[in-house]
């Protein structure tokens, strides 16, 4: 994810996200999918409280996906599953919207929206759906290092801490 | 040595992504119904068409992709970090 952004495309064009619009832009996909996962995961808290008792029956019922072996294995700890579904749902939304740990809260959500993915619907919208579509934003949060335009990220990046353990921006960012 | 696995990485990564996404769902459609990767059903519910591909294959092909991608994250966090000649300028991207 360090490539040349000057050269990238070999066709004269750069790509730098500092840009205003750019990244505004960046900044509002970072802070809307975090209110995505938020929501999601802070309904349920509210809801049930940290014993989601769908999460274990959802992951069961992904036996025969692609990612079936990880989900019914995860099934198999349901009180846990119960639990941690909601509890990283609004901890990923939260450090999204503030732009703090972006990358690592982003990892959580690509794996959150594979298992959503695969296990849903049985893509009668196709293949490409919504659910594939918040898996791509998850990742492009990552690619983009998100939290560096107008979230904390951008403060703690310059830290001496991170400053002196810099593979923390793969973290951060 | 750091350029080349990045563009092993993006080739790889995009190569299964195009192919799960793009590449078998032009052969689903040009294969005939039912166009998607669900199956059709009538109204009694019973399925009267099955697509070509299975769709455990495409979603495979993407998730193959997401663990090229892993890898990569994980190869440059194992890896020391190569001050690139000339940026002279802060990091604005995804370094």
């Amino acid at each position: 994810m360090s490539h040349n952004t000057q050269t990238a495309t070999n066709t004269g064009f750069s790509f730098q996200v500092s840009g205003t619009w750019k990244a505004y832009w960046v900044a509002m996909l970072r802070v809307l999918t975090g209110w995505w996962f938020f929501h999601s995961g802070f309904g349920k808290l509210l809801d049930s409280g940290l014993n989601f008792g769908y999460a274990p029956m959802y992951l069961e019922g992904m036996s025969g996906t692609t990612l079936g072996p990880v989900a019914t294995f995860m099934a198999g700890f349901p009180n846990l599953m119960a639990a941690l579904v909601p509890l990283f749902e609004t901890l990923i939304g939260l450090a999204l919207i503030a732009g703090l740990l972006t990358r690592l809260a982003s990892f959580g959500g690509v794996v959150f929206m594979s298992l959503f993915w695969v296990g849903n619907a049985g893509f009668s919208h196709g293949l490409v759906n919504s659910d594939f579509m918040g898996l791509l934003l998850f990742v492009t949060m990552i690619v983009f290092a998100a939290g560096r335009y107008y979230g904390l990220d951008a403060f703690v990046e310059q830290t001496r801490f991170v400053q002196s353990n810099p593979k923390l921006k793969y973290l951060l960012g | 040595m750091t350029d080349t696995i990045d563009k092993l990485a993006m080739y790889l990564s995009g190569g299964l992504l195009l192919l799960g996404v793009v590449v078998t769902g032009l052969i689903e459609t040009l294969a005939g119904k039912p166009y998607g990767a669900a199956p059709q059903t009538n109204e009694a519910g019973e399925v009267i068409a099955s697509p070509a591909i299975d769709p455990n294959i495409r979603t495979a092909l993407v998730m193959a992709a997401l663990l090229v991608m892993l890898l990569y994250a994980i190869y440059k966090l194992a890896t020391p970090i190569e001050e690139e000649a000339g940026t002279a300028a802060p990091p604005s991207t995804s370094d």
